[in-house]
């Protein structure tokens, strides 16, 4: 089965100042995969999220997303053609009510922003119960839940999740990661940067291993978890 | 006590037009990220514009339209100057705090040099409506109702726009996680122009309401004006539009009060007295900072 293209980047390079985070990165995503960004705490993975969504701007290098040209567009342009981030530490608007920070993620989704509620409604009924409740005081798990219920609301057609393991509990980070890949089964294209290696690995098609601004290694998530660097660096066991 | 309550009535009339004054520049401090200290000399010199085309015209309409224009336009056209010391991330607030006294001086300057010869201008009876209402023993002057209830009717239409509407919610959520709103999706550059207009439709209604509360304006009213304001904002915490609210009130009730109870002179010296200890008491405010 030939799959669409969604994301392709090419040879992105982006500095803060003299530093050099990212350096030439090439990375594709295709339509209703969940591919991994793995990396040590540094390597990069957030930089080049926020470079996907115009961010941080790419010095050289082209991002095709759907077959057009994103490198030099405005973040919420890029937002508007369907790309979500969710980022790193359950970001919210904390002094906001659930629905609001819901009807927030659909800012340029009005026209189906009631259906859009009710599903993540039905994923979350957690939301439902706690909608009119000030976003602060939910839990850490409820606060991630929120924030890609949020990204939800704006129908994407690429949904960055970064780090959504950090600061939780094991068994809530496993039921996150449940989350995803149930969203991924309804469809949603997912591009997943954590540091996590085991866990995303286990849940990812194919994957990236970021290593100090550049590609290390790619392949297939299988193939990454046998590769016995990974195993050694990412995944803790000796060989 | 029909003293008292003549006097809670236009306590509440000064109030509500302080809150809605401390609301727009709070409106500036949390979307635009600027102290807009010219704010209220921008709202004084709309009430010259509406003046001056009273003068010439003597139509209400035409007068109430320039006033709401020209506050309009004096705070769009404060945008580029002040995006120079903004970008993104960050802004430089002590910046935008000089830049806007700077601005201050000099709409105070060209009131009190250009216009009208510098003295103070009086609104005419046909627009501060002379004619007076009796209820018992109070007399009210119609001006003095369509003060209050344009006030408590503004206050309220404004609130429900910020708590209920998108665009409020929009403001809000860029108050509140300026990074967080971008990843969302909210154009920022474009969100904090359109509060500069919003600012600027209120600033004109502010002016309306004065001129009839009032009935006469002069130059350095926006001084005075201003350090109140600021003074408000910062004791109720600055940015935070329910504090405002709540000390916009308290602050018109107050003074009225005192001026009615105690001497019109020491108005001025007792509510910043009390402003001074309760900022020394709670440095973050009564309901806290909120950037």
């Amino acid at each position: 089965m030939k799959k669409n293209n969604i994301l392709k980047i090419k040879d992105i390079s982006v500095s803060y100042g003299p530093i050099r985070a990212l350096n030439n990165i090439s990375l594709e995503v295709n339509e209703g995969e969940i591919v991994v960004l793995i990396g040590a705490n540094g390597a990069g993975k957030t930089s080049l999220l926020k470079s996907i969504l115009g961010i941080q701007k790419a010095q050289s290098g082209s991002i095709l997303f759907l077959g057009s040209d994103v490198t030099r567009k405005a973040t919420d342009k890029i937002v508007s053609s369907g790309i979500c981030l969710i980022p790193e530490g359950h970001v919210i608007f904390s002094s906001m009510t659930v629905l609001e920070n819901l009807q927030l993620g659909a800012y340029y989704n009005t026209y189906d922003m009631s259906k859009n509620l009710k599903r993540v409604f039905e994923w979350f009924p957690i939301l439902r119960e706690r909608s009119s409740q000030i976003g602060g005081t939910l839990s850490g798990g409820e606060q991630q839940m929120l924030a890609i219920g949020r990204g939800l609301m704006s129908n994407p057609k690429l949904m960055m999740v970064d780090e959504p393991s950090l600061g939780l509990a094991p068994k809530l980070v496993s039921e996150i990661f449940n989350i995803l890949i149930k969203l991924n089964k309804e469809g949603y294209t997912i591009l997943l940067a954590e540091q996590n290696a085991k866990k995303a690995l286990e849940c990812g098609n194919r994957g990236y291993v970021l290593e100090i601004g550049k590609i290390a290694l790619q392949g297939n998530t299988q193939e990454l978890m046998n590769n016995s660097n990974v195993r050694q660096a990412y995944l803790g066991s000796s060989v | 006590m029909e003293v008292f309550i003549a006097q809670l009535l236009n306590g509440l009339s000064l109030g509500s037009i302080y809150v809605l004054l401390v609301t727009g520049f709070n409106l500036m401090v949390l979307v635009a990220r600027i102290i807009q200290f010219a704010y209220p000399h921008m709202v004084v010199l709309s009430m010259y514009a509406c003046w001056e085309v009273l003068q010439l015209t003597n139509n209400m309409f035409l007068a109430i339209l320039s006033c709401i224009a020209v506050s309009v336009i004096l705070n769009i056209l404060s945008e580029p100057i002040f995006r120079r010391l903004t970008n993104r991330e960050s802004i430089d607030i002590n910046a935008s705090f000089v830049v806007s006294m700077s601005m201050a001086l000099v709409i105070t300057d060209i009131m009190s040099h250009s216009l009208n010869y510098g003295f103070p201008i009086a609104f005419p009876a046909s627009w501060v409506g002379e004619s007076l209402i009796r209820f018992g023993l109070i007399i009210l002057s119609k001006g003095q109702i369509y003060a209050f209830g344009g006030g408590i009717i503004a206050v309220l239409i404004f609130f429900y726009l910020l708590y209920r509407t998108k665009q409020g919610r929009v403001f809000r959520a860029m108050a509140e996680n300026r990074y967080l709103a971008r990843l969302v999706g909210i154009p920022i550059v474009k969100t904090s122009i359109f509060s500069y207009f919003i600012a600027g439709l209120l600033g004109g209604f502010i002016a309306i309401l004065f001129s009839v509360f009032l009935g006469s304006a002069s130059p350095h009213l926006g001084e005075f004006v201003a350090l109140k304001v600021i003074a408000t904002s910062l004791v109720a915490g600055l940015g935070n539009l329910k504090g405002g609210l709540v000390c916009g009130l308290l602050l018109g009730v107050a003074e009225v009060m005192v001026m009615g109870y105690i001497s019109g002179s020491w108005s001025n010296a007792i509510a910043f007295i009390m402003m001074l200890l309760i900022v020394l008491i709670k440095p973050q405010g009564l309901f806290g900072i909120k950037i």
